[in-house]
């Protein structure tokens, strides 16, 4: 009897003392850094998480190294620089996978806009309008054929003159490393925020998808004013706007994102372009870079150019998975694609109208 | 009536016991859980990649410089959160950021490689119902 | 006399479960803003059942009400929180009424206890977050207010069945 008296003390006991434990386990690890102008923040929860949110910021040290413009001694710069050379496995498959972007868009996305964005004044914050004659000049150079990549002998090269820039994959590419880490150290669930990208990486300690609300183009400035909300799960999610960096001259507002073929900001009736992708295979398949890329692209095609790009890339290719979209428009319409209607909440009083495209 | 147990029908002492058992368990389980669990945020200043300062916001009222890649930022701390007051840099994207008090928020001073992060507490995203941000 | 008893249990389940549903009118939610925890009334039965008829029996009527209370409610989750917090309360009556220095009151108590740590346990499993623990506190405090009000109503029950022989004829 007394033992049995005593057993049940001891059930009583640990239902009382059982709860603290998760609590250790819910405190998320979290390693910020500033890297490719801007925050990234690393949050990762489970066994080893403190290591593996370390561990992606020096990644992202090392990324940032190989892929800035500015840091002259950058494979980047050096390649700039030169017009050719040795390339690192690293470099070597973004500048293929940017060459895969730049035939799938058609031109939209181009890494060899650099000099054009330059000219901008879009990469030493000195922002100014080119005169026509300039631009003119500076077109010849932007041409995605001219970056060749020769794996066999580890050389890349550019054709004469052109320079280029990572700007528009290189926070996507970090989202992949991060998903590749997150993956490789067996992370049940985190999120990686790169400068307004995430991966959201399982789900939410409490088992619901990770909630991530798209700014509303309108008023960036707000901090909580937001088109809408998309639960995500192992996805990586990227938007582009002409919202994020601008200047403004004579009046007019000049935005960051270039149209290659024009050489002036895109004017597409788009005033921001969100796509997102799952990242079930680890990063392994650059979701986050290709989201990066045509999240660009698709800005500067605008509505139906966009969503036809959407129609025809449901299929797995070598490079890319099935990704949805987020579009806003000058208008005041937000469209959302069929894949990710399920998931997107609008905001009731934001004063868009909602539509969902198929 | 017959019964397997005849009960004690009146209080007897040692319901005293049983009462200051269950009273010992929820002081005890209030302090443990004000001990680990938010009881205020603390904010930690990082300047390139390394922490400089950690303080906690409820003990830290007034203001408080930092020299971040030869910019001067003044932080100030009151009971509605913390905020940089001042910055040397071009951009000002700190100063326009405001008060931020909800742990996992965060103001960045690019040009100055600066980072004032709220940790601690309970992690509450940006918002009432957002985990994360994008655009 | 086994028919009696059935009856007795079955009698037993339907008070219990009147006192499952009377105790929605009580506005617990209003502090404790967690769906499914309850002040835990049908102890009072449990209570009852575990003195006049044994533990057996008692754990019968236990598992029968939180089963229907959960179908009526069509609520499962419902189930888990009955569950933990009914049994918890059980076992640690069971426990304390073995003690011969304790009367109703502290047997009472200890269950109303024990009622709150079960259903606590219950939202942890199905929040998946530790927030209800914060709640253990004021709902222990509770408890001992509940604890003696199931004490003093099964005292009262007690005496007044004090010359009536329940399992005669």
């Amino acid at each position: 009897m007394k033992r049995l008296i005593l057993y049940l003390l001891y059930m009583l006991l640990l239902t009382a003392c059982a709860a603290p434990a998760p609590a250790q386990e819910e405190t998320p690890e979290v390693a910020q850094l500033i890297a490719m102008d801007t925050l990234m923040t690393f949050t990762a929860y489970g066994e080893d998480a403190k290591a593996v949110v370390q561990q992606a910021a020096e990644a992202m040290r090392t990324a940032e190294a190989m892929f800035s413009r500015t840091l002259p001694e950058s494979e980047v710069s050096r390649l700039n620089a030169q017009g050719s050379g040795k390339a690192g496995p690293e470099l070597q498959r973004l500048l293929e996978a940017a060459s895969h972007y730049w035939r799938e868009t058609g031109g939209a996305f181009d890494i060899t806009v650099a000099p054009v964005a330059s000219a901008w004044g879009f990469t030493t914050d000195s922002f100014q309008v080119p005169d026509a004659e300039e631009l003119e000049s500076l077109k010849e150079l932007v041409d995605g054929s001219g970056v060749t990549v020769d794996g066999p002998a580890g050389t890349v090269s550019l054709k004469a003159g052109q320079s280029i820039d990572l700007g528009g994959i290189a926070k996507g590419y970090a989202s992949d490393l991060a998903a590749q880490m997150f993956a490789s150290a067996s992370i049940q669930r985190g999120k990686a925020e790169l400068g307004g990208n995430i991966l959201a990486w399982g789900v939410r300690p409490d088992g619901n998808p990770w909630r991530v609300g798209i700014v509303d183009p309108a008023r960036p400035e707000a901090g909580d004013a937001f088109v809408g909300i998309v639960e995500l799960e192992d996805s990586a999610a990227i938007t582009s706007g002409g919202y994020q960096r601008f200047f403004e001259a004579n009046g007019q507002r000049y935005h960051h994102i270039i149209d290659p073929a024009a050489g002036w900001p895109a004017d597409s009736g788009l005033t921001s372009v969100t796509v997102v992708a799952r990242m079930d295979g680890g990063g392994e398949r650059l979701n986050g870079t290709m989201c990066d890329a045509y999240s660009t692209a698709l800005f500067i095609m605008g509505e139906e150019k966009a969503l036809d790009f959407w129609r025809s890339h449901q299929t797995q290719t070598e490079y890319e998975d099935a990704f949805d979209l987020v579009l806003v428009t000058e208008d005041g319409r937000v469209i959302v694609t069929e894949g990710l209607s399920d998931r997107f909440h609008p905001i009731e009083d934001s004063g868009y109208e909602y539509e969902t495209a198929s | 009536m017959n019964m397997k147990r005849r009960p004690k029908l009146r209080p007897a002492a040692w319901d005293g016991a049983v009462v200051g058992l269950v009273l010992a368990l929820a002081v005890g389980c209030g302090v443990l859980l004000r001990g680990n669990g938010g009881s205020g945020e603390m904010a930690v200043v990082s300047i390139n990649g390394e922490e400089v300062d950690r303080f906690s916001l409820a003990e830290s009222a007034g203001k408080r410089e930092y020299l971040a890649n030869g910019y001067v930022l003044v932080v100030a701390v009151s009971s509605e959160g913390v905020r940089v007051a001042e910055a040397g840099c071009p951009t000002q994207d700190c100063v326009h950021t405001g008060v931020i008090s909800r742990s996992g928020q965060s103001i960045v001073c690019l040009p100055g490689r600066f980072i004032l992060r709220l940790a601690g507490g309970t992690e509450r995203g940006n918002g009432p119902d957002v985990d994360a941000v994008i655009g | 006399m086994r028919t009696k008893k059935l009856t007795a249990c079955g009698l037993l389940t339907a008070v219990a479960l009147a006192l499952s549903y009377l105790e929605n009118f009580f506005p617990l939610a209003l502090a404790i803003p967690i769906p499914g925890i309850k002040l835990g009334l049908a102890n009072i039965v449990t209570v009852f059942a575990l003195y006049a008829m044994g533990a057996g029996p008692a754990f019968l009527v236990l598992a029968a009400r939180c089963l229907l209370g959960a179908v009526f409610a069509g609520n499962m989750n419902a189930l888990l929180f009955s569950l933990l917090g009914g049994f918890s309360a059980m076992l640690v009556m069971t426990a304390l009424s073995r003690l011969r220095g304790l009367s109703l009151y502290g047997v009472s108590i200890g269950g109303a206890a024990a009622h709150s740590c079960g259903q606590i346990a219950a939202a942890l499993l199905t929040l998946g977050s530790t927030a209800p623990m914060y709640y253990l506190p004021v709902l222990l405090a509770v408890s001992l207010f509940t604890g003696s009000l199931t004490g003093l109503v099964s005292a009262c029950l007690f005496r007044g069945l004090v010359h009536v022989d329940l399992w005669k004829g």
